[in-house]
């Protein structure tokens, strides 16, 4: 029995002190399963502080980016602002006039805009951006092109050049007046005859003069007189392919050092057709863009420039002025534009297409402009027009303005809907309050383009 | 005996476990079910410390970022090495990145946990 007991007091404790270290494991455990969620808890609370810290550093990045590229855009815009007086603040008052109009297309449920609405804030940055750059192009396109102010004009006013001339020939005139009576003939003849030349030469020179300005439509008669004045010859006896840099010198012959040489007054020559050199055909046809490319990058000839029909600008420099759309496109599908602005390239690039494939570059129609592009060249139309900065002309008044604009979208070269919400929302009235001079604003019956 | 070689995912660390004595744990530890994870290394660690046990065993570990059920694994682990530390020359180098300052916090506590293994800090 008591065998027994004893056997059973050490199983007893055998149990007993297993039990213990079950337990002493078990609290150990406990306790550590404790400690290990303390810590955890401490680690996961500092990594949470330190995600939240990157997040935020994340968000004022991009808010910092974001900045940049804006500024970086408004650089480029006041760059080619400040590039030209001729241009002014266009490039920051078209975004403000374009966002203003796609402000009220967004809050508007008519027609066309029934689909058009900014989703979020990015996509009326999208808007923004874009016409902030509509016209970055601009940066190539070269001054005397951008600011050609004269027909004659090249870096300078060539019409000083053309007067010397006639001059030559007014200094010739007396000459041979002289030369007729050292001759014998008769003094009085000889004056009246010179006086009569020298009247029909400065005639002649104002005809040529005012045609230079550029300010009217040429008349065929103007024309022919223009052709005949050209025709007149004066002798030149200087060599006139010295003192030229290489450039120009392969474009002069060389027989043009030969002297004496009867000249015209005004001449087409070799030497004033710039080449087109380098040019990139194929990228031309990628882009999409239809404008034909005339053969020479310039042409600088005085009686091709004098025979401009209307305003200042040859054929191939108003392409160039034309280019600078292209030019814009080029630039801007080369930027790696996040998604939210991939459609920058497409609303700037658009914003001189008409509704009817009869603008440039692409000859897009109505259906491949989107909404944003036509509310652009309804804004970039309405500034140059109304813009009080610009040297070359004077700026127009409101009426007349918003008529010139009812004549495009006659035309279907600007949108009606754009047009008529432009009138409508009162757009017109608030933009010319902030932008124009005060003799600019009278009152424009709005009634009557609004049921066009 | 073979080395133990398990590539490193999103969630789970690269570990190079080699016969001839050194260990390696690189990565993050956030596994689905950390202790099956973890289970064919802690095996593995087991039978190594069996028998042919080389004189010296290197362990490193750089684990950026872990669990809790990892730190308890971690504990497990350590346990097992220090069970072994008698007999074996073992060496934990806990690796981390300076400027991650919670790693080096958790390594800076299992030195205090583990007396007597021979835990080192070791910045990168």
């Amino acid at each position: 029995m008591e065998k027994h007991e004893n056997k059973l007091v050490q199983e007893i404790e055998a149990l007993r002190e297993k039990f213990s270290k079950t337990t002493a494991k078990l609290i150990k455990n406990v306790k550590r399963q404790d400690l290990i969620m303390v810590r955890s808890d401490k680690r996961q609370r500092k990594e949470y502080d330190e995600l939240q810290k990157r997040l935020q550093d994340v968000i004022e990045l991009q808010k910092a980016q974001k900045d940049l590229l804006e500024a970086f855009i408004k650089l480029i815009a006041s760059a080619i602002d400040a590039k030209s007086k001729y241009t002014g603040g266009h490039c920051e008052r078209v975004p403000e006039l374009a966002l203003m109009i796609a402000d009220a297309a967004h809050d508007s449920t008519e027609g066309i805009f029934e689909s058009f609405s900014f989703q979020d804030e990015d996509e009326r940055r999208c808007l923004s951006i874009a016409s902030w750059l509509h016209d970055c192009g601009k940066v190539t396109t070269p001054e005397y092109v951008v600011d050609k102010a004269t027909k004659l004009e090249t870096i300078y006013n060539r019409i000083h050049e053309v007067r010397t001339r006639f001059e030559v020939i007014h200094r010739d005139k007396t000459i041979e007046a002289l030369n007729r009576k050292l001759d014998g003939e008769d003094k009085k003849e000889v004056d009246s005859w010179l006086v009569t030349a020298h009247e029909k030469l400065i005639e002649e020179f104002e005809v040529v003069a005012r045609a230079n300005v550029g300010a009217e439509f040429m008349k065929d008669d103007i024309k022919e007189k223009i052709k005949s004045i050209a025709a007149r010859s004066w002798v030149r006896n200087f060599d006139d392919t010295l003192g030229l840099a290489h450039e120009e010198k392969k474009r002069v012959l060389t027989e043009n050092s030969i002297t004496p040489q009867v000249e015209q007054l005004l001449s087409d020559k070799s030497r004033h057709i710039i080449p087109r050199e380098s040019f990139d055909y194929d990228q031309y046809d990628k882009m999409g863009f239809k404008t034909k490319v005339p053969e020479h990058l310039y042409n600088l000839g005085e009686l091709y420039n004098i025979m401009v029909p209307a305003g200042t600008l040859s054929y191939e420099e108003r392409f160039k002025i034309q280019e600078h759309v292209q030019m814009t496109l080029v630039m801007l599908e080369k930027l790696p534009f996040p998604d939210y602005l991939k459609k920058v390239p497409l609303f700037s690039g658009a914003h001189h297409e008409t509704l009817i494939g009869s603008g440039y570059p692409r000859e897009l129609k109505i259906d491949d402009m989107p909404v944003a592009s036509r509310i652009m060249a309804v804004a970039d139309v309405f500034e140059a027009l109304t813009a009080s900065d610009r040297p070359y002309k004077e700026p127009k008044t409101l009426s007349v303005s918003v008529k010139i604009l009812s004549f495009m979208v006659k035309d279907q070269h600007l949108d009606k809907d754009i047009f008529k919400l432009f009138l409508s929302s009162g757009i017109y009235k608030a933009y010319a309050e902030k932008y124009l001079k005060p003799e600019q604003i009278d009152e424009v019956d709005i009634s009557k383009y609004l049921c066009l | 005996m073979d080395n133990l070689n398990i590539k490193a995912t999103q969630y789970t660390p690269k570990i190079d476990f080699d016969a001839t004595g050194t260990f390696s744990l690189v990565g993050k530890s956030y596994p689905e079910n950390t202790f099956e994870f973890y289970e064919p290394m802690m095996n593995w660690v087991k039978a190594y410390f069996e028998k042919d046990t080389p004189a010296k065993t290197t362990v490193n570990i750089e684990i950026t970022y872990f669990n809790s059920s990892s730190s308890k694994l971690f504990f497990d682990f350590f346990d097992l090495l220090e069970e072994n530390n008698e007999e074996n020359e073992i060496v934990v180098n806990w690796i981390y990145d300076e400027e991650n300052e919670s790693a080096e916090e958790a390594g800076e506590d299992f030195i205090e946990d583990f007396e007597n293994l021979n835990i080192n800090l070791v910045t990168k």
